[in-house]
C-alpha cells in the first residue's frame, strides 16, 4: 500500500496494490472514498512538465521574451491600486510600493490576461455543472469520443497536464488545475509581490496557456454532452445577418458565450413543432453555439452588431448568459419594452431570481411590463423566453423603424455640431457631418457609417440635445439592415487527426503557405469588410484558413462577384485553400490543437506533458499565424497570449494597441536571432522569423502583407520559402503599391526566389543591397543572413540542443 | 509648472499628470526641427490631399519621411520619397538607443507625428514619452495629443487654421 499526491500535490491518493485490509475490528471510524481513480493508460512516456506551476516554463518565456522584447505603451502613466497612492509613473518612475512603469504595465497586461482566462475557465466550469444538470449524468459517465478520425482527442491537456482524457471527468480534473493557477497568479498581483516585468510577462504566459486548457475543456465538454458537431466537414451553411430574421415570427434573441439555456429553447421550439411560429437567433459566440446545436437557429450579428440589433426592435424577448453583453442591455430593451431574462449568475442585472418559481409564473410576469427575470435553470428558459416572445408577437405588428420620418428629420435639425459626438466616439465618426447631410436629405453618409459604427453608444451619453445616434443610424441604414443576409458554415469543431496527415508536411515544409486563423472580435477599425476581405485574400493563395467567433460571422455578410460568401465559394476542410469556421471562442482551443497535433502526428514528437519542445517546434516550423483584427476583450488578450507561448504570432487591429503591451523583434539585433542547429552542432543566426508575437497594424492594406510575413519560419525548406516570399512580394504590391524593405532577409539562397522573378530579384539583391551573384549560374555568392542546408533544424532550447528532442517514432 | 493642455480628440485620453503642451503657433516646431540633430516625421493614413502637399515640403527640405499603414500608397502617389514602416515596430525600434535609423546614422532625437490612427499614435507617443529619454515627439496633427511633449490642438473642424501653423513652420525652416 502507498499514500501518494497527484502531480499538482493536492490530492491524495491511496494506490493499493495485492493484499487485503481488515476493517472489522474498527469502531466509530466512517471511510469516505471521494473517487476511485483509475490508472491512467500509458499512452505516452511522461514529459518534463506535467501540471505545471508559474516558473516551470519561465525559461521558456524569457527566451520568447529575449527575441520579443515587451514593448510597453501605458493606456495609464498612474497606478491607483492600494492607499499609498496615487502614484505617478511617469517615464518609468517608481511608485510608493517600489514599482515601476514597466513592471506596472506588465502587471496590468497579466491582470487583464487574467479576467480573459477566468472568464473561459468559469465557462468551462459552469459547463461542467449545467452538463451534469440537463443530462442528468454524472462526468465520469460521459466519455470524450470525437469520432474515429481522431485519436488525440485534447491536444491541450494532454500536452499541458500530461492527461489524456477518457471521460468528462478527466477534464474536470484538468480544470481544478487551471482554476489553482489563476488563483497563484492573481496573488502575484497584490501590492509588494511580483517586481520585474519581464515575470509579470512570464506570468502573463503562464496564464494564457491556462486560458487555452479552460477553452478546449468548455467545447469538448459541450461537443461531447450536446453531441456538437465533432469535426465533420461540409458542415451546413447558417443564415448570418439582421435581414436573415423571419419578422413575421416571435424572435428570440440570445446573447452570450454559453449556451446550454440557448439549447433549451431550440428544444422547446422542436419539442412543441413551433418552427413556423418562432425564430431563434443569436449574437455573439451563443449564435455559433447554439447553431452548432441547432442548424436552425439563425445568427442575428456579432459583437459589434449587439445594440443595432436590440434598439431596431427586432427581438420579441431577449436571453442573456455571459461575457460581452452590455452592461446597459436592460436600459436599451427597456427603451423598447423588450424583456430581459438573465441566465448565469455572472451577469443578473439587478433582476429579481425566479429560478425556484412556475414558469408561468415567470412569464406573466413577464408579460406584466417588468423588465427581466433571473432564471438560473437552463432547463427553464426554453419555456419562459419562447412563450413570452410568442405573446408579445400576437400584441406587436410589423417592425419597422424605431424613429418616424418627421422624427428624424426633427433630430437631424437639431444637432448643434458641438462635437461631443465625434470627442467621444473611439471611431472618430464625424457624427455631425452626417447629421447636416441628414439634414439636407443625403442619408447616405449616415448608412455608409453605419457599419463602421461599433454602436457603443457614448455618443448619446454626450449629445447635449438627446439625439438617439444609434436610432438615426438604423434608421438611415433600415433597407441595408433587411437586405443584409450572409452564409456562415456551422462550427464544425476541432481538427481531425486525419486532415494534420495530409497536411503536417506541406505546412513544416512551407509549401502550403501558412495557416490563417481569424480569430476574435468585432472591434475593427473600418467596418466588417476587412473580415471578408482577409479571409478571402489567403484563401485564395491557398493558404489554410481557420476561423471563430465574430470574425467569421462578419466575414459571412460579403459576396463575390458571383454572389458567393466565402463559405460558399471555400471548402470548410483543414487544408489550403479552405475556409474552415471552428466555432465559438472557446473552439479556438483547436486551433492550437491543429499546431501540436502537427508536431505529433507529422514529426511524431511526444506532446505528453511536454510544452517547451513542442512550442519550439511550433515556433521554429508551423508557419501559422492569428489574426484578431477587432479584439476588444481581457479573453482576446488571454487568447492572444495564450498562442503567443505556443510560438504563433497574432497580427491585431489599431485599437490593439490599447492592450499597452505588444512582443515586437527588432531585427537587426543579431543576438536575439540566434539558434541552435542541432544537424551542424553549430550556434546560427536566423532571419526574423516571424519578426513579431504580437503587433497591431494600421490599416487592412498593411496587415494582409504582414500577415503573410509572419508565416515565415527557419525551417521553411527552399520549395516553401520561394511560395512564401511570392505572396509576401505580391500583397505588399497589391496592397501597399511597393517591394517590401525587408524581403531580402528572407532570401538563404537562389532558389528561394519565386521562380518567376529570379533574375530580377538577383539584379536588386546586387544593386540594392551589394550581394554577390555568379551570373553564369545565377547563383547567390556572399549576402545572405545564412545559407540554406535542407537538414537545419532549429531550436531555441539548450537543453533540447543538448539532451535532443522527444520522438514517438519507431527506431 | 503650469502648462497650457487642452482635452484630449479622444475625451477620455487623460493619461496622467504629464500632458502635452499645447501649440499655437507653428514656430516653436521649427525651432525644434532646427535644433535637432535627427529628425523624423511620421506619416499616418489619415492624410488629406492638402496635408501631403504639406509632408511634400518637409521632405524636400531634407526631412526623413516614414510612412505608416498604407499612407505609403498615398505618399509614392505624389512622388514623396518616403520610407515604409509599420507604426508598431517603427516605436519598438525608436524606443532602443542602439538602432541605427533608417539612414544608419543613429537613432533619432525628434519625432514629428501627422496622421496616424489617433488612438493608435496615441499610444505610440505614450511608449516614446514614458521608455524613450532620447527622443523629444511633437504631434503636429489636426489633434490634440496629450502623449506627445507638445502638440496642437483640435484644429479636426479648422482646416485653414491647421494647414496654416504647418505652413508657419516650413516657412520658418
Amino acid at each position: 500500500m502507498r499514500v501518494l499526491k497527484n502531480e499538482y500535490g493536492d490530492w491524495m491518493v491511496l494506490e493499493l496494490r495485492k493484499g487485503a485490509i481488515f476493517v472489522d475490528e474498527l469502531r466509530n471510524v466512517s471511510i469516505k472514498i471521494g473517487e476511485v481513480a483509475e490508472e491512467e493508460e500509458e499512452w505516452a512516456p511522461m514529459g518534463p512538465t506535467p501540471f505545471p506551476q508559474i516558473e516551470t516554463l519561465r525559461n521558456w518565456d524569457f527566451i520568447l521574451l529575449k527575441r520579443y522584447k515587451p514593448f510597453y505603451a501605458p493606456y495609464c502613466d498612474m497606478c491607483c491600486l492600494c492607499t499609498m497612492g496615487k502614484c505617478d509613473l511617469t517615464e518609468n518612475k517608481r511608485g510608493a510600493c517600489g514599482i515601476n512603469l514597466e513592471a506596472q504595465t506588465g502587471r496590468i497586461v497579466a491582470i487583464a490576461v487574467a479576467i480573459g482566462t477566468a472568464c473561459h475557465t468559469g465557462h468551462a466550469r459552469h459547463m461542467l455543472h449545467d452538463i451534469e444538470h440537463v443530462t442528468g449524468k454524472k462526468l465520469e459517465e460521459i466519455p470524450v469520443d470525437l469520432g474515429p478520425e481522431i485519436a488525440e482527442v485534447a491536444p491541450l491537456t494532454q500536452l499541458i497536464t500530461g492527461i489524456k482524457p477518457k471521460t468528462l471527468a478527466d477534464l474536470e480534473r484538468a480544470l481544478r488545475y487551471v482554476e489553482e493557477q489563476i488563483t497563484q497568479v492573481m496573488d502575484s498581483i497584490h501590492t509588494g509581490q511580483e517586481g520585474s516585468y519581464l515575470d509579470y510577462e512570464s506570468k502573463a504566459f503562464h496564464l494564457g496557456m491556462m486560458d487555452a486548457l479552460g477553452k478546449e475543456i468548455a467545447d469538448i465538454a459541450q461537443i461531447v454532452a450536446f453531441n456538437l458537431p465533432k469535426g465533420e466537414s461540409n458542415q451546413p451553411l447558417i443564415d448570418v445577418g439582421m435581414g436573415t430574421l423571419d419578422r413575421n415570427k416571435a424572435i428570440v434573441l440570445v446573447i452570450g458565450h454559453h449556451a446550454p439555456p440557448a439549447f433549451n429553447i431550440a428544444d422547446y421550439i422542436e419539442q412543441n413543432k413551433l418552427n413556423d411560429e418562432v425564430e431563434l437567433a443569436g449574437i455573439c459566440c451563443t449564435a455559433h453555439d447554439v447553431s452548432r446545436y441547432w442548424p436552425k437557429a439563425k445568427i442575428a450579428g456579432s459583437l459589434g452588431r449587439q445594440l443595432k440589433v436590440v434598439r431596431s426592435g427586432l427581438a420579441d424577448v431577449i436571453v442573456i448568459d455571459e461575457q460581452c453583453i452590455r452592461a446597459d442591455i436592460l436600459y436599451h430593451a427597456g427603451k423598447l419594452g423588450i424583456p430581459v431574462i438573465c441566465t448565469n449568475s455572472k451577469a443578473m442585472h439587478g433582476l429579481p431570481d425566479m429560478t425556484r418559481r412556475d414558469p408561468k409564473e415567470v412569464i406573466k410576469y413577464l408579460l406584466d411590463g417588468n423588465p427581466g427575470v433571473v432564471v438560473l435553470d437552463p432547463l427553464k428558459v426554453g419555456e419562459i423566453a419562447v412563450e413570452v416572445a410568442r405573446a408579445r408577437r400576437k400584441k406587436r405588428g410589423e417592425i419597422k423603424p424605431v424613429l418616424s420620418e418627421e422624427q428624424f428629420m426633427n433630430y437631424a435639425k437639431a444637432c448643434t455640431q458641438c462635437g461631443n459626438c465625434t470627442i467621444a466616439c473611439p471611431q472618430k465618426i464625424r457624427v455631425g457631418d452626417l447629421m447636416e447631410a441628414a439634414e439636407k436629405g443625403d442619408r447616405k453618409p449616415l448608412e455608409e457609417k453605419w457599419d463602421v459604427c461599433i454602436t457603443c453608444g457614448r455618443c448619446e451619453q454626450v449629445c447635449p440635445k438627446k439625439i438617439p445616434i444609434i436610432d438615426m443610424f438604423n434608421f438611415a441604414a433600415w433597407n441595408r439592415i433587411l437586405n443584409e443576409k450572409g452564409k456562415v458554415r456551422r462550427g464544425r469543431g476541432p481538427v481531425r487527426d486525419s486532415e494534420i496527415r495530409n497536411v503536417g508536411a506541406p505546412i513544416v515544409l512551407g509549401t502550403i503557405p501558412g495557416v490563417i486563423a481569424i480569430v476574435g472580435c468585432s472591434n475593427y477599425p473600418n467596418g466588417t469588410k476587412d473580415a471578408y476581405t482577409i479571409m478571402n485574400e489567403f484563401a485564395s493563395r491557398n493558404y489554410i484558413v481557420v476561423t471563430t467567433g465574430c470574425m467569421a460571422m462578419d466575414a459571412g455578410l460579403y459576396k463575390d462577384e458571383e454572389g458567393k460568401t466565402v463559405y460558399e465559394k471555400y471548402k470548410d476542410d483543414f487544408n489550403g485553400g479552405c475556409v474552415a469556421n471552428l466555432g465559438s471562442c472557446v473552439s479556438n482551443a483547436h486551433i492550437h490543437g491543429a499546431a501540436i497535433k502537427v508536431a505529433r502526428i507529422f514529426a511524431m514528437r511526444n506532446i505528453r506533458a511536454n510544452f517547451e519542445e513542442i512550442a519550439d517546434y511550433i515556433l521554429n516550423r508551423v508557419g501559422a499565424c492569428g489574426v484578431a483584427w477587432g479584439a476588444y476583450s481581457q479573453k482576446a488578450a488571454s487568447i492572444a497570449t495564450g498562442v503567443n507561448r505556443l510560438g504563433i504570432p497574432v497580427v491585431v487591429g489599431p485599437h490593439g494597441s490599447k492592450y499597452r503591451r505588444a512582443f515586437l523583434g527588432r531585427p537587426y539585433n543579431d543576438e536575439d536571432w540566434m539558434v541552435y542547429d542541432v544537424r551542424s552542432g553549430q550556434k546560427v543566426r536566423i532571419e526574423p522569423a516571424p519578426q513579431d508575437l504580437l503587433v497591431a497594424a494600421e490599416t487592412v492594406e498593411e496587415a494582409i502583407p504582414l500577415i503573410a510575413k509572419l508565416c515565415f519560419r527557419p525551417n521553411d525548406t527552399d520549395r516553401g520559402r520561394s511560395i512564401k516570399l511570392t505572396h509576401y512580394i505580391d500583397l505588399s504590391l497589391k496592397y501597399l503599391g511597393r517591394m517590401p524593405d525587408d524581403w531580402h532577409l528572407y532570401v538563404r539562397t537562389e532558389s528561394d526566389l519565386p521562380l518567376a522573378k529570379r533574375e530580377e530579384l538577383l539584379k536588386e539583391l546586387e544593386d540594392k543591397h551589394g550581394w554577390k551573384i555568379d551570373w553564369s549560374r545565377k547563383k547567390i555568392l556572399e549576402g545572405p543572413i545564412r545559407p540554406y542546408h535542407a537538414g537545419f533544424n532549429p531550436t531555441c532550447v539548450e537543453r533540447l540542443f543538448k539532451e535532443g528532442f522527444s520522438s514517438l517514432a519507431k527506431k | 509648472m503650469p502648462r497650457t493642455i487642452e482635452q484630449p480628440f479622444d475625451a477620455a485620453n487623460i493619461p496622467g499628470p504629464k500632458m502635452a503642451m499645447l501649440l499655437e503657433k507653428g514656430k516653436p516646431v521649427a525651432m525644434a526641427i532646427k535644433k535637432a540633430k535627427h529628425p523624423l516625421l511620421v506619416v499616418g493614413p489619415d492624410v488629406t490631399p492638402a496635408i501631403i502637399e504639406r509632408v511634400k515640403k518637409f521632405a524636400e527640405k531634407g526631412l526623413t519621411v516614414v510612412a505608416t499603414g498604407n499612407a505609403i500608397t498615398k505618399l509614392s502617389q505624389a512622388g514623396i520619397n518616403a520610407k515604409y514602416s509599420v507604426l508598431h515596430e517603427l516605436t519598438q525600434f525608436l524606443l532602443d538607443p542602439n538602432w541605427k535609423g533608417f539612414d544608419g546614422k543613429g537613432n533619432y532625437d525628434l519625432v514629428l507625428m501627422i496622421g496616424n490612427i489617433y488612438y493608435h499614435g496615441s499610444q505610440m507617443l505614450a511608449a516614446i514619452k514614458n521608455f524613450a529619454p532620447h527622443i523629444r515627439a511633437i504631434a503636429i496633427d489636426r489633434y490634440y495629443h496629450p502623449n506627445a511633449s507638445m502638440s496642437f490642438g483640435n484644429l479636426w473642424k479648422k482646416e485653414e487654421e491647421y494647414l496654416a501653423l504647418l505652413d508657419e513652420i516650413l516657412n520658418e525652416l
